[in-house]
């Protein structure tokens, strides 16, 4: 049987619910061979801020079980530079194109999207709002119900394409921050973002990172970031969810889309395998038509709770 | 640029070079057109632990017949190097390769010294037996801890006697070749006013730390083949990063892993 893998999130209507995710797929022009952008339902840019960054010192990644833990410091080329170098070619290539937002004050927040509103060629914006790694970067608008929907808002006053909210997982109440998210404006959820954790260094009793803590993803995380979409879903039912945490197969799509998710990313999974978006695509139609889904959309929130 | 492609490779060969390295000869049906210098991220099994793969220069590339014969010279020191010391002849893997940039393998108007600290070998071997197929002179430098951890002394004595240079081996307890650092041989030999057109360089970051300062006192061009622990090994992580004289943060993986020392900043290795 055919499969119709396209999707919806809020008002953006994807062929298929897959997604990059930011920080794994660089500004989409990096792996072409492997994952072209325009096969994606969307892919979401490395987080972008005013002016470039250097991000941290090294080390700045490390492995742990089934996971890994890094602490980059969102180093990016600025948003003048993603519009000037990356947008063009993007634009002739067609993908659906999310921008990454973050800043260290909220008018930054604002002015990285003031200048992409100046661009063809992309669908929606999705503010970190969550980064661990950063003093300043972004981490009391996450934790905070009532800055996040100040900054939301503020968002939402400077355009009219899609607003994604990337929620942080360290924060006290996540329904809470997701119901500031969305009172500020939001038009979906991203979550989760990476968790705060640390590796040591037993021999010479430090931290492996430079920065001490990082943020954790990969398949470690999966169980928790599952548990929080379906507590947001349930909590706010009509909020569209993009699902993200551990994803490596088809059937981890089927997963979160099962606890609420209408569209989920790919991130850590691309590390391991450039090509693992479009390997995880096959698998999810695969998994459908095995199982007599005639819409992937049928999966979204019918989670049987015994 | 050279096609990058995610290989599928069988794991042909295997031997031990030392107590803790090992030679690892993977076949693939796919060409492969690398140049040394380069590497690729090995998968290292199918689970989730390890998670990531692992990135080996690579220290040889040849065609035999229909199929692409690809060495690795592997140092086991975690748990990805232990899983692939044991794996079954016949095992599949994946091979993302070639990946970054390599050596410049020009001659010039002197011989170049190739230098290479313990597991910092592959890329340099594999520079040293293509110079020598084109008859470009080199010297090479070969340190390690003990006389047991000089590894492929048979291949790196053809290259360079083929190419017309001197083996030079060091090792940190005298056991074998001179005494001492392999970056004071070169030291050494500078200071008799022997001259080289390049430095060409792999090994430990101490070692590339040291080359970067002889380098900078001879006044000789130099690269280095830096190792910083790396996630995707094709740009889009951004954790294997090393500082320019410009101040960006560059990953290693995609604007190296060769790097002239000109180019990095001034104590990049702290």
């Amino acid at each position: 049987m055919s499969v119709r893998l396209n999707t919806t999130v809020g008002g953006l209507a994807l062929a298929n619910p897959i997604m990059a995710a930011s920080g794994t797929y660089g500004y989409g022009l990096d792996l072409l061979e492997f994952c072209p952008p325009e096969r994606l339902g969307a892919f979401v840019t490395k987080g972008l801020s005013p002016r470039p960054r250097a991000g941290n010192p090294v080390p700045r990644i490390v492995e742990t079980a089934a996971g890994m833990i890094n602490a980059i410091g969102l180093q990016n080329i600025g948003v003048e530079a993603f519009c000037r170098d990356a947008l063009p070619l993007l634009r002739q290539r067609g993908p659906v194109v999310a921008v990454n937002v973050f800043g260290e004050r909220m008018d930054e927040y604002v002015e990285v999207i003031e200048r992409c509103e100046r661009e063809d060629g992309i669908a929606a914006y999705e503010l970190n709002v969550s980064c661990p790694n950063v003093t300043a970067g972004g981490i009391e608008f996450g934790h905070d119900p009532r800055p996040l929907e100040r900054l939301t808002g503020m968002c939402r006053a400077a355009t009219r394409r899609q607003l994604w909210v990337k929620l942080s997982p360290n924060a006290p109440d996540l329904v809470e921050t997701a119901r500031a998210a969305v009172s500020g404006g939001a038009d979906a959820l991203t979550l989760i973002n990476t968790l705060r954790a640390i590796a040591i260094d037993a021999e010479r009793r430090r931290p492996v990172l430079a920065t001490g803590c990082g943020g954790l993803s990969g398949p470690a995380i999966k169980p928790i970031a599952l548990r929080m979409v379906w507590e947001v879903h349930k909590a706010l039912p009509a909020v569209p969810v993009v699902g993200i945490g551990g994803v490596e197969s088809g059937r981890d799509i089927v997963e979160f889309l099962l606890a609420g998710a209408s569209a989920v990313q790919v991130g850590t999974a691309i590390f391991r395998d450039p090509g693992a978006p479009l390997r995880i695509l096959s698998e999810l139609e695969r998994f459908c038509a095995e199982h007599g889904v005639a819409e992937v959309r049928e999966l979204v929130g019918v989670l049987e709770w015994h | 640029m050279i096609a990058r492609r995610d290989l599928a490779v069988r794991v042909a060969a295997r031997s031990d070079l030392s107590p803790t390295c090992f030679r690892l000869t993977l076949a693939a049906q796919e060409p492969l057109d690398a140049s040394p210098g380069q590497f690729g991220m090995l998968s290292c099994g199918e689970g989730f632990d390890p998670l990531l793969r692992r990135a080996f220069s690579l220290a040889g590339v040849s065609r035999q017949g229909d199929t692409t014969e690809v060495e690795l010279l592997i140092k086991e020191v975690g748990k990805g190097t232990t899983l692939l010391r044991h794996f079954a002849l016949g095992s599949d893997l994946r091979l993302l390769a070639p990946l970054g940039n390599g050596f410049s393998l020009d001659a010039g108007p002197h011989r170049l010294a190739l230098v290479a600290g313990g597991i910092g070998l592959p890329p340099v071997l594999f520079a040293a037996e293509v110079l020598a197929a084109r008859s470009t002179g080199f010297d090479l430098y070969l340190g390690a801890t003990s006389a047991v951890e000089l590894l492929e002394l048979t291949r790196c004595g053809r290259a360079t006697s083929r190419a017309g240079g001197e083996l030079v081996l060091t090792t940190d307890d005298g056991s074998r070749g001179e005494r001492g650092f392999v970056t004071a041989a070169l030291a050494r030999r500078l200071s008799e006013g022997r001259a080289y057109s390049r430095v060409l360089a792999c090994g430990p970051t101490p070692m590339l730390a040291a080359l970067t300062l002889l380098a900078r006192g001879h006044g000789l061009d130099a690269e280095l083949s830096l190792e910083e622990p790396m996630a995707c090994g094709v740009g889009v992580c951004l954790g294997c990063v090393v500082k320019l004289a410009d101040g960006r943060y560059v990953p290693t993986c995609k604007e190296g892993p060769v790097f002239r020392t000109s180019e990095l900043a001034p104590g990049w290795w702290t």
